[in-house]
């Protein structure tokens, strides 16, 4: 007895998830809704990517994603209170430019996306992490201490950013 | 596995453009740095389904993936510490309001 | 047809394992839980030279059981609140990843929820997902010192994570596995890396303490600060999940340390009987961790609490330079001296002693500046009083 469809409906379940969450984002005007359900559609994210046989990778995006920026979009949230605006004013000036310059392209990459019609084949149990250790600190050792380095300097210009001035 | 990759990147475009379209319609800065991170999903997405498919794994997606990681979170906390040094200048976060370097 | 243990399809034996497993941390959890808040009480009374509960039962035993009784029939007071959603998924979302911790870690031989190969990132995953239900239970309480006790505290756990991590990465390094079992079956008799990297024990107890809000790092939620912080509006059994999710929580820290450093489930006799041996290793383990779950009650009764300032220098200027020395040291001796841990032994030593050296001089050279500070006040202050 196979349960190959088991994959299947994992994928349809993440996919609502996925859609659903981002949905909710864009077009929900309780900011703080908006951001749980951008920490759901991560999680659905880290959902699809073990599906796909990347449990390190789905780690991450849980431990940096739900773990973090989460709580740093929420810390914006909560220290910049609007007055609470009515649904209507949202949809003023930008949308039908939105809708015409997004909606034709969406179709035709959508319609692109299903011509990729081999199987994705997911990683062998277990064997995620070793390649991708390798990989980082073989292959793009440079790109990874850029990459500390681009840190570094994100973290030095939040600090500086927002400095209150000393009032001597 | 029976689900072709075209559904993942198909699932991806799908969130890239609900991202797109959050950063065009909405107003409130913090919900367009929202949406960016939903588009930096989708391009994660995108990556981790492309290096799994034809029957092998190139692990290079996902080297590429946890760069992306690491440029959302650089990039998150940046935006937002702009997001509030702009805020505490004039309390407002809507980005139709701050034009004054505007004509 | 394949038939699977006891004789079950196997499709149904993993659905029946799950419930299984999730029905026994349940327990695990809510027992563990129960025989903490006791302890903790009379631990507390012994060391304050007093008795603690005597009254309920013998030796007040019962009194855990009347308090969660009092906690189930207390009315559940509804303020008028910011988010009622995230109210009560606030003490859900603080809880689940606890309980999905325990399903890692390595209880004896062969007995383990499930040996993933990243075991130890899994665990630091969950571990950052608690930092969002007490941003959302301060935020949802519609009050400004329990919005402000969250935001701390989330504060506090983001940072303690960066030394946390850097700590169990340097017994990464020893093992070259991210997997718990293989870092326990690494350990055995007297070789557990306590004795090989002892600084990075003490720096993720540290962390640990800071992690689950024990004191002296529970500046967010006291009952003399702030008025209990985030936990301030909630009432009866939400507050119970809150409490069992902290004391759950104090049992992964303590399960982690005594899994990477001090042997896990290892002990004499462990191997003498196939069904008894494993028996004695979750023995041998329950105590191991229950020593270290003393050891954190043993602390809050004697340390006094850190600001949130002092809190916050402690992480960044003290902890996350001596784990990133501690890493880089043992990274460079493991490369240099391949196959053998005793270089790296000795220099974690000699860096422990170190540190433990260093930080009383440098707190008498940091008292002597500031004393002379306030020498220069005072004496502005009397030279600018003196009428002219």
């Amino acid at each position: 007895m196979s349960y190959d469809f088991l994959e299947t409906v994992l994928f349809a379940l993440l996919t609502i998830g996925i859609v659903g969450g981002a949905v909710g984002v864009v077009f929900l005007n309780r900011i703080t809704g908006a951001a749980l359900l951008m920490a759901f559609t991560f999680l659905c994210n880290a959902g699809m990517f073990v599906l796909l046989g990347a449990e390190t990778i789905a780690a991450f995006q849980v431990l940096i994603y739900v773990g973090a920026i989460t709580v740093l979009i929420l810390y914006g949230v909560m220290f910049t209170p609007q007055q609470h605006r009515p649904y209507a004013l949202f949809f003023q000036k930008q949308t039908p430019w939105a809708a015409l310059f997004v909606a034709p392209i969406a179709i035709f990459v959508a319609l692109f996306a299903f011509s990729f019609r081999d199987s994705a084949h997911p990683t062998p149990r277990g064997g995620d992490l070793v390649p991708l250790a390798t990989s980082v600190f073989k292959d793009f050792a440079f790109p990874f201490e850029v990459a500390s380095v681009l840190l570094l300097a994100a973290m030095i210009g939040a600090i500086v950013l927002v400095k209150r001035d000393e009032d001597e | 596995m029976n689900i072709p990759v075209g559904a993942f990147i198909a699932v991806s475009s799908i969130l890239f453009f609900l991202g797109v379209t959050g950063v065009l319609v909405r107003r409130n800065a913090v919900v367009i740095l929202m949406c960016v991170e939903l588009m930096l999903n989708a391009a994660n997405l995108a990556l981790v389904a492309f290096s799994r498919r034809a029957g092998s794994v190139d692990e290079r997606g996902s080297v590429f993936v946890v760069f992306v990681f690491v440029i959302a979170a650089a990039e998150v906390a940046v935006g937002l510490a702009i997001v509030l040094a702009a805020y505490r200048n004039r309390p407002t976060v809507d980005v139709d309001e701050v034009h004054a370097m505007k004509g | 047809m394949v038939v699977g243990p006891f004789g079950l399809d196997p499709a149904i034996w993993a659905v029946l394992r799950l419930i299984i497993a999730i029905a026994l941390a349940a327990g695990l959890v809510f027992n563990g839980a129960l025989a903490q808040i006791y302890l903790e009480r009379k631990i507390q009374a012994i060391i304050q030279d007093r008795v603690g509960p005597i009254h309920t039962g013998p030796w007040g035993l019962l009194q855990t059981f009347a308090d969660a009784i009092k906690l189930l029939g207390k009315e559940d007071i509804r303020a008028r609140l910011t988010d009622h959603w995230f109210f009560l998924a606030a003490p859900a979302i603080v809880f689940s990843p606890m309980l999905a911790s325990y399903v890692v870690i390595p209880f004896a031989p062969g007995v383990v929820g499930a040996d993933l190969n990243i075991g130890l990132l899994y665990l630091t995953t969950l571990g950052s997902m608690t930092v969002l239900g007490i941003v959302l239970a301060g935020w949802a309480s519609n009050n400004k010192y329990s919005l402000i006790g969250g935001l701390r505290s989330a504060g506090q756990l983001i940072s303690y994570e960066v030394p946390q991590i850097l700590s169990l990465v340097t017994v990464v390094l020893l093992v070259g596995s991210l997997s718990l079992t293989k870092i326990v079956d690494g350990q055995g008799g007297w070789h557990v890396y306590g004795l090989i990297v002892p600084l990075a024990f003490v720096t993720y107890f540290i962390a640990g303490l800071a992690e689950t809000n024990r004191v002296p790092f529970d500046l967010p939620e006291a009952e003399s600060e702030l008025v209990a912080g985030f936990l301030t509006e909630y009432s009866g059994m939400r507050w119970g999940l809150f409490f069992v999710a902290e004391y759950g929580e104090v049992t992964v820290v303590a399960s982690i340390i005594t899994t990477l450093w001090f042997g896990g489930w290892h002990g004499p006799f462990t191997d003498i009987h196939p069904l008894l041996g494993p028996a004695l290793g979750v023995l041998w383990f329950t105590l191991k961790t229950y020593f270290f779950v003393l050891v954190f009650m043993w602390i809050r009764a004697t340390l006094p609490r850190f600001r949130i300032d002092q809190l916050m220098s402690l992480c960044w200027k003290l902890l996350i330079p001596v784990t990133l020395l501690n890493l880089m040291v043992t990274a460079v001796l493991l490369l240099a001296f391949p196959g053998t841990h005793v270089p790296v032994a000795i220099a974690n030593w000699l860096m422990l002693g170190g540190v433990m050296l260093l930080i009383p001089f440098l707190q008498k050279r940091r008292l002597i500046a500031l004393r002379q500070r306030l020498e220069t006040r005072r004496l502005a202050l009397a030279t600018a009083e003196r009428p002219r």
